[in-house]
């Protein structure tokens, strides 16, 4: 492998590693508020890109409005699976949310493939040729992408960081009881939260989708990296989300050429456990979430 | 008929153990084990495997036995460094690093295409007897393992692994070591789903890697928490129940029509989906009722 080829892989798995991060990012924020990995993350991606998909049946919508129309009703439907089903089993085991978050994702598959089947679909969007700096090919699809998960990540760190909902949000989740006791709300935060992790999980489905194909089954394939990447920083840190996935995904971009693209969900798997074992608390994590 | 139900019940009988193997994870110790297709496919590969190079099935069922528990080892390992929720991912992971490495190593498992084939158990005895037989020595199992649990849940051991399920500070707090157990347990239950993969092999005589896909392991979860998971009632009463549930939809679609196949795999897993999240939601103790933990 020249360095040439080893560049190249390096900057997809960057790429990669910024979508990923969105899902993680996603995940991240609902373990540390409502303590429970979201399995249905995956799934809500998927429902993102098909939403997207849809509005662009209508004909001659661009792909931008399609990915807004998709982030709104990806939210949507977030927001109402916590009001129906997550709201309802706080306080609860967490297998019980876990089990509900893994049945809530077979539905949202299983409606998506029941009424737009299970072949492939594309989103519409011109052709372009990739830049070539001396063998380092770049497609400004992919820039464009980047350039997109990277600006959603910085807001939502504004979000959390800078603004009182993201005050509260890091009060419940270092105490809820201390948070309730100083007055703060729960019900409105939460949804507030849940709206922004399905237009999180959409945006990564559009953004994956314009990367390469939309099938039922795309979300779904990238629970494990999400989850893996989400570990691997430190659950709870949103920072550490981000990080993880860069990480996960340029140790994956490299492995192909030794082990092949099917095996990279080995590898965040492999990543995960290793993670678990050496470092349970992650790159950034409290160690106390951890047993 | 009588071919069709011997069928149906075999089948309900593979569901049961697998559930039983579940039921000591889950239900008795509160292991989250999400991956427990893993285990049923590397027992049916393990004893297909061994059986096409001329291996008695005998050897070859306890073989899958003995592999899919040693392969729970490492797991059972980490689990007692996990939270419920992180071992449930890894599992989950697991299951799909097992699916997608038979899938891969096609020199070995002959990948996509599977291993047609396989000896069927009892063939010397012919069609029908055959799947009686099937039947009824998977019947002698099932039954033994129920007996089994029972009588676990009883010992001193299966308090223990009561306790560890309920409080596990409180059993270390008591001079206890919940780990060994924990591992043994998931060892144990791990190797009972790769006994019921073999049975699946050698009745099925053909498998591939899509046989193995996680849906398996939450039709296990859906039985065995519609049936109410911690006894071995629950777990026999929710395989029944999946049972009805799996061979009731492939009926339903003579009554539905305009829906195809293809239509009718994503309602089964629509229904499978919100079963889960009612059940859970509803009645967590399993339909029936059982007592508060």
């Amino acid at each position: 492998m020249t360095w040439i080829d080893f560049a190249n892989l390096l900057i997809n798995g960057l790429i990669e590693g910024l979508v990923v991060a969105l899902p993680a990012l996603a995940m991240t924020l609902v373990m540390g508020v409502n303590r429970f990995p979201n399995a249905a993350t995956g799934d809500l991606l998927t429902t993102g890109a098909y939403a997207a998909v849809a509005v662009q049946m209508l004909g001659g919508v661009p792909l931008w409005l399609a990915a807004l129309a998709s982030v709104a009703t990806t939210a949507a439907v977030s927001a109402g699976s916590y009001q129906l089903i997550f709201r309802k089993l706080a306080g609860r085991p967490m297998v019980a949310s876990m089990l509900a978050a893994i049945g809530l994702g077979f539905l949202l598959r299983s409606l998506i493939s029941f009424f737009a089947g299970h072949d492939q679909r594309t989103f519409d969007m011109p052709l372009v040729r990739a830049w070539n700096f001396g063998g380092i090919r770049i497609l400004p699809t992919d820039l464009l992408i980047a350039a997109i998960a990277a600006a959603c990540l910085l807001v939502v760190f504004v979000l959390i960081y800078r603004t009182s909902f993201g005050r509260q949000l890091r009060a419940v989740a270092d105490s809820a009881d201390l948070a309730r006791a100083s007055g703060i709300r729960a019900g409105g935060l939460m949804l507030c939260l849940w709206l922004l992790v399905g237009a999180l999980s959409s945006i990564s489905g559009v953004l994956l989708g314009m990367k390469a194909i939309v099938t039922p089954e795309m979300g779904w394939e990238s629970l494990i990296p999400a989850f893996a990447a989400m570990v691997l920083g430190g659950i709870g840190s949103p920072l550490g989300a981000v990080l993880g996935a860069l990480l996960l995904c340029v140790v994956q971009e490299l492995s192909v050429p030794l082990l092949g693209p099917s095996y990279k969900l080995v590898l965040s798997f492999l990543v995960l456990a290793l993670v678990l074992l050496l470092r349970p608390a992650g790159i950034l994590g409290r160690v106390q979430l951890v047993r | 008929m009588i071919a069709y139900l011997c069928a149906i019940g075999i089948v309900a009988l593979i569901y049961c153990l697998l559930a039983l193997g579940l039921n000591l994870q889950f239900g008795l110790t509160r292991l989250v084990n999400f991956g427990v297709v893993a285990f049923f496919a590397v027992g049916a590969y393990t004893s297909g495997l061994l059986s096409l190079q001329g291996v008695p099935l005998v050897v070859c069922f306890i073989a899958a036995g003995v592999l899919s528990g040693l392969l729970a080892l490492p797991i059972g390992l980490l689990s007692l460094r996990l939270r419920d929720d992180y071992l449930a991912i890894v599992t989950l992971g697991f299951s799909e690093a097992v699916r997608i490495t038979i899938q891969q190593e096609s020199w070995l498992t002959k990948g996509v295409q599977g291993l047609p084939g396989l000896p069927k158990l009892f063939a010397g005895w012919g069609g029908g007897l055959s799947d009686v037989a099937i039947f009824t020595v998977l019947a002698v199992i099932v039954g033994l393992v129920c007996w089994g649990t029972v009588r676990l849940t009883r010992s001193p051991f299966g308090r223990l692994l009561k306790a560890i399920g309920d409080d596990e500070a409180a059993l270390s707090a008591l001079g206890k070591d919940p780990a060994r157990f924990k591992v043994q347990v998931f060892m144990l239950g791990a190797a009972l789903a790769g006994v019921a993969g073999a049975f699946y092999a050698h009745f099925i005589t053909f498998i591939t890697p899509e046989q193995f896909i996680p849906l398996i392991t939450f039709y296990v979860w859906m039985g065995l928490v519609m049936g109410g998971s911690g006894s071995v009632r629950g777990a026999m009463f929710g395989s029944l129940l999946l049972m009805v549930f799996l061979e009731g939809s492939r009926f339903a679609k003579d009554w539905v029509p305009g829906v195809s196949e293809v239509g009718m795999a994503s309602l089964r897993l629509a229904a499978v989906g919100l079963a889960l999240i009612l059940v859970t939601l509803y009645r967590p103790h399993g339909l029936f009722g059982g007592k508060a933990k």
